[in-house]
């Protein structure tokens, strides 16, 4: 191979088809959107009552979007955060106790809240790498102390009833920066989606950072042997996933009007679902914000579908599910490329292959 | 990373796992005298037999997480499925008689049923078993929701009240505290000096060369999961008779995914798989039972349980990488 | 005498790559038969298949003129059939005796089936005992060393009543002694009656021990030798499909009086002690030794990503003890690692991304973005200066063949211009070809006035590459070799002599 064409070498320019931030699986994603929102547009009344209506469902989703972003940082390391919901349900209830005890100004509150965010970020990645704890049993002892700690915080009667201007964040639109033309269309939620979807894209396409933490992801001793401080990697990512988490809990609180100290328990399976979902690959390394962006859409307008044509919130909840094994397990049947001891012995399991007609 | 630390040379004393066991005991005998001294009501037998019943629940749902720790894998639906069983055999009993033995057959045919699914998506389907088993935890859940529609056991037939509570035979030991001692046993052989289990650990130590040594892999691992939702349902059982209740958050309520994991691995299973200990794991469930219920003697709030266990679980784990690192 | 093995007409394609084209070969009792042949030219597939862990795409096995299929690992050990793979896989938590009988442990009569402890330990001594290996049967699987375990899985064999032995390039993670002691199994094995096969790109070893040679190129065996007609050079230009020239010692030292590199009394309290040297601009200093005696230890010490215990490292001049490898990168120290796969690149990575990150401030930001014109550039100017064969620059490592990805690997870390590289094993892997092309490489970095420390097992490496050696024997330097006294001999004798209990100069 080497040897054979040692002088054609440099002939060849090399080509350089850049990876393209969308490839088979997020064109399928988009697909499979397009036939949810048409399908339901078509087959159960009132999903689909005028664009604003269909912009005005994402509302009840988006949280579960942003969660999924700061999570999909988090599983490209290799990793997973069980914390997210409990850190969305502390942060939220610390936030509204700051301004209904404490008097602080909402904003100011929220601020905090995702800074609070942030540190137990910190406090998940401190015990990952200084106690040399799994992420996925690490996550799951602290979404414990985390989650008694929102239920402790949040006292019998937690605050309710904020500022016109802060469940403007969960439930209002975008009015005068836009054409009047969309006045009232807009969600302000969409929009903050929408920024932070852009923004983590070219974070994990084209950043540096992105960079390494991809292949901290791939291969955590490559990165190392690479020079890469991949703590600092770890750290960073896990703070994210924390600060997001918060962030979706301060736009539940404001959806809601209210907070609970068990708010935040429903972001986790959907997060992790629309994050698997999206192509990235539980293993670490492999994956798009792209996919995870579509994602969100089609399992956010699958369940308001499936909750507008009358299934309850649990069958909803047991389709997530589902659709998260299913995805998976799809993936695995048609793209065995993957890393892991799984797949090795998959490819095991999967003998004999049938004889190929191959006359050499 | 905590897998490569576990299998430093150091691991090798035998003497570590004895230890574990003794340590076990010892610790829970303090914190029960401890609490006894305060408030003498701890000791008293009827708590002591209330401690003991409490744990056997546990137990027997820890020692399937065992089994499938040892290989290297984790099953959190084990909380629902246990809610499930203790859901659909108390309604059944409550509303149509279903006679206990009817039950026994209901809870295990569910538990075999429902844990190979788990086994066939995580062996077969090559689904990580944590994504897995938080995927049919939302499942299984939703069954049980579907199935209560909205009704709840509060009353169970006597024969269900004796078989949770009374001993046999007119023994003073509970009918649960026996049956657990035997399904210890069986575990405790079959992880030791079965064929079986010494395959279960064989294929949590390197499942490729497991594989390539002939052991039927994928089975295996499909057994052990139905072994898990076998003894996670029967435990489901267990607990609708000694209690006489269950609602639709039996099990995920009170997080038994998070306890069976922290008993498990503060008994000395090491959570890089390859390495169990049946007994570990059955004192380490009567010293949680013990500790929860000392928290409610000493009048602690009990939104700071759940605190307390997660706390558990991340210093067993460390404790567990630590002893057996011996490095860090 | 039974365990005639054939093989008729075997291919293999993964996809559309075809890696076996049609290979006959017939394995008899009593021989030795070595399969040569570069990386990617089938050996390990053609091996997999005779020992049922892949299926071939076509053709036909016979087992003493009977038709053979094999279906599992496990189908091929009930036909006496066994792969001895090169870095046996570890059940590390199980004594030695278990792993010797996972999958078939003896059980007791009665009706619990129980495993009977006595007679499975009882077994493995005995099987241990007739090749003469004093490896203690209780200890847990992880305490054994990769030649240790090698030699586990041969009793294994035998245990099993396997009488097909195939090695799967058993010697290149051994030592000299480990070799030895290995050949000495196998010879036993084959004064037993045993059908033997083995991988092996070392010349000089296939020579020692084979009775005849296989050579494969391309998926098509193009030679069989047998043993009377040995030529080393004819072997050579079979395996490459051209004539090789002769490798000679590299006469002009391109050393310049300017000290790159110096290393005083370092110690990592566990591994190495008190090594000190130093390297100057353009000069290639090796250092041999057995595998284990610490040079890896050495080199990650100074390199930064494991911590020293004692002594000082000086980079131009200027001390650097103490820092990460993150910061010794930006000094201009860089490390090829050992372990390409593992650390030294990122295999579903693409080439581009995988030369740019060795050091990722090298590309321009656009608005904080790496830009792609500059990585483009970066990649494809590393790609022609160190002829990396590819399809583009966005094939990942992965779909590369092995002496190609370390071209890679060099050129990730070659391109941030450093003044001090270390090579460990630099061309661990690589066929023969990549090899001296490699070795150009190495000369030519030389003279361009880096410094160079190179870690090697062979010492026909050292001798080709270096100005000097420094021999280590359990972590300690123990002689030095330069100029007209660096020769094979010279060098496996000074740690050789060292390893003796006369040498004394190991304490």
């Amino acid at each position: 191979m080497d040897m054979r064409a040692p002088a054609n070498a440099n002939a060849v320019t090399p080509r350089n088809r850049r990876r393209l931030p969308v490839g088979g699986w997020e064109l399928a994603l988009t697909g499979l959107l397009a036939a949810v929102v048409v399908g339901f547009g078509a087959a159960a009344p009132g999903f689909y009552t005028g664009p604003a209506s269909l912009l005005g469902l994402t509302e009840n989703f988006l949280p579960f979007g942003l969660v999924a972003l700061g999570l999909s940082l988090v599983i490209l390391t290799g990793g997973i955060d069980l914390s997210v919901g409990a850190v969305a349900s502390l942060s939220a209830v610390l936030a509204a106790q700051l301004w209904s005890r404490f008097g602080v100004d909402i904003w100011a509150a929220a601020a905090v809240g995702v800074a609070l965010g942030g540190v137990l970020g910190l406090v998940n990645a401190g015990v990952i790498l200084r106690l040399g704890i799994e992420p996925l049993i690490a996550t799951l002892g602290t979404s414990f102390l985390y989650g008694s700690a929102a239920v402790a915080a949040a006292g019998a009667e937690p605050p309710s009833g904020f500022p016109g201007g802060f469940t403007a964040l969960g439930t209002g639109t975008v009015d005068g920066v836009l054409p009047a033309s969309l006045a009232g269309l807009v969600p302000i939620q969409l929009v903050v989606f929408a920024a932070f979807a852009v923004l983590f894209s070219a974070l994990v396409a084209r950043s540096p950072f992105g960079r390494v933490l991809v292949m901290v992801g791939y291969s955590p001793d490559a990165a190392r042997y690479s020079g890469i401080r991949t703590g600092r990697v770890l750290v960073t990512a896990y703070a994210v996933s924390g600060a997001m988490a918060s962030l979706a809990g301060l736009v539940l609180a404001s959806y809601y009007d209210a907070v609970r100290p068990d708010m935040g328990d429903v972001l986790l399976l959907t997060a992790i679902t629309m994050v698997v979902l999206g192509g990235v690959s539980i293993f670490g390394g492999e994956g798009t914000v792209a996919g995870v962006v579509v994602s969100v859409l089609v399992l956010g307008f699958l369940r308001q579908g499936m909750l507008i044509a009358g299934f309850s919130d649990m069958v909803t909840t047991m389709l997530t599910g589902a659709i998260l094994l299913a995805s998976i397990a799809v993936k695995n049947l048609f793209n065995r490329r993957g890393t892991g001891l799984a797949n090795q012995i998959w490819a095991m399991i999967r003998r004999p292959e049938p004889p190929r007609a191959n006359p050499s | 990373m905590s897998a490569a630390a576990a299998r430093s040379p150091a691991a090798s004393r035998p003497s570590w796992r004895e230890r574990r066991e003794l340590v076990l005991v010892a610790v829970t005998a303090a914190s029960a005298g401890v609490v006894g001294l305060v408030n003498p009501g701890f000791l008293t037998f009827e708590n002591l037999r209330f401690v003991a019943l409490n744990s056997v629940v546990l137990s027997i749902v820890a020692l399937g997480q065992t089994l499938v720790i040892a290989m290297r894998g984790i099953d959190l639906s084990v909380a629902p499925l246990m809610g499930l069983s203790a859901m659909v055999c108390g309604l059944l009993a409550q509303s149509h008689g279903l006679p206990l033995w009817g039950a026994v057959g209901i809870a295990l045919a569910l538990g075999l049923a429902l844990g190979t699914l788990n086994g066939v998506l995580v062996a077969a389907l090559n689904i990580p078993p944590i994504i897995t088993t938080l995927g049919t935890y939302s499942l299984f859940g939703g069954l049980t929701f579907l199935y209560s529609d909205g009704t709840q056991v509060d009353q169970v037939p006597p024969a269900y009240a004796a078989f949770g509570n009374a001993g046999p035979l007119g023994l003073p030991v509970p009918t649960p505290v026996l049956v657990l001692v035997l399904v210890t046993a069986a575990c405790w052989f079959a992880l030791n000096h079965s064929r079986f289990g010494r395959a279960v650990l064989a294929v949590g130590n390197n499942a490729a060369a497991a594989y390539n040594a002939g052991l039927r892999v994928t089975a295996i691992r499909i057994q052990v999961y139905a072994l898990s939702g076998l003894l996670a349902c029967f435990s489901g059982l267990v607990f609708v008779c000694y209690t006489g209740s269950a609602t639709v958050t039996t099990g995920t309520g009170d997080h038994v995914e998070l306890q069976s994991i922290a008993v498990a691995l503060v008994g000395g299973t090491l959570i890089a798989g390859g390495r169990a200990n049946v007994v570990g794991t059955v004192l380490a469930s009567l010293f949680l039972s013990t500790v929860l219920t000392a928290l409610v003697f000493l009048q602690v709030p009990p939104i700071w349980y759940s605190a307390g266990e997660g706390l558990m679980i991340l210093v067993a784990v460390r404790g567990g990488t630590r002893r057996a690192g011996g490095t860090a | 005498m039974p365990g005639l093995y054939a093989a008729q007409g075997i291919r293999k394609s993964y996809g559309t790559v075809q890696v076996l084209k049609g290979v006959s070969l017939d394995l008899k009792p009593g021989r030795m038969v070595t399969i040569m042949g570069e990386n990617g030219a089938g050996k390990s597939t053609l091996f997999k298949i005779l020992a049922g862990q892949v299926p071939p795409s076509g053709g036909t096995l016979s087992l003493d003129g009977a038709p053979l299929a094999l279906a599992s690992p496990s189908a091929a050990h009930a036909r006496g059939i066994y792969l001895v793979p090169q870095e046996p896989a570890l059940l590390p938590e199980l004594s030695v005796a278990e792993t010797m009988f996972v999958g078939a442990l003896p059980t007791r009569r009665g009706p619990l089936g129980r495993v009977d402890w006595t007679a499975m330990r009882a077994r493995a001594r005995a099987a241990l005992d007739a090749l003469e290996l004093p490896i203690a049967v209780d200890r847990p699987a992880r305490t054994l060393s990769i030649a240790q375990q090698q030699q586990v899985e041969c009793a294994k064999a035998l245990l099993r009543g396997c009488r097909i032995i195939l090695f799967d390039e058993p010697t290149s993670p051994l030592t000299s002694h480990e070799v030895e002691h290995l050949f000495s199994i196998i010879r036993r094995l084959r004064a037993d009656g045993c059908t033997l096969s083995f991988i092996s790109h070392r010349m000089d070893e296939v020579l020692e021990i084979s009775d005849e040679v296989a050579v494969l190129r391309d998926g098509l065996l193009v030679d069989v030798v047998d043993r009377p007609s040995f030529d080393r050079t004819r072997l050579l230009s079979q395996m490459v499909g051209r004539p090789m020239k002769a490798v000679p010692r590299r006469s002009v030292s391109n050393a310049r009086d300017e000290v790159a590199l110096e290393v005083r009394g370092l110690s990592d309290g566990a591994r190495f002690h008190d090594v000190g040297f130093s390297l100057r601009r353009g000069e290639v200093l090796g250092l041999a030794g057995l595998v284990g005696a610490g040079r890896t230890e050495i080199a990650e010490t100074v390199f930064g990503i494991r911590p020293a215990a004692a002594g000082e490292v000086r980079l131009g001049g200027e001390t650097v003890t103490g820092l990460d490898c993150h910061a010794m990168i930006r000094k201009g120290l860089v490390y090829v690692p050992e372990d390409r796969a593992r650390h030294g690149a990122v295999l579903p990575m693409t080439i581009t991304e995988n030369v740019t990150s060795g050091l990722l401030e090298r590309v321009r930001r656009r608005a904080g973005l790496l830009s792609a014109r500059d990585e483009t550039r970066i990649s494809a100017s590393a790609v022609r200066d160190f002829r990396v064969r590819c399809a583009g620059l966005d094939q990942t490592l992965r779909e590369l063949s092995g002496g190609n990805q370390q071209k890679v690997v060099f050129a990730k870390w070659m391109t941030t211009g450093p003044r001090v590289a270390i090579l460990d094993e630099p061309t661990r892997g690589v066929d023969v070809g990549a090899k001296e092309e490699i070795y150009e490489m190495i000369d030519a970095m030389a003279r361009d006035g880096m410094a160079l420390l190179v870690i090697s097992s062979e010492s026909e490496e050292l001798v080709r590459l270096c100005d000097r050696i420094l021999s280590v024997y359990e972590g300690r330097i123990v002689a030095e070799l330069s100029g007209a006294g660096i020769t094979p001999a010279a060098v496996a004798r000074s740690y050789l002599t060292a390893a003796a209990p006369s040498g004394g100069v190991a304490a």
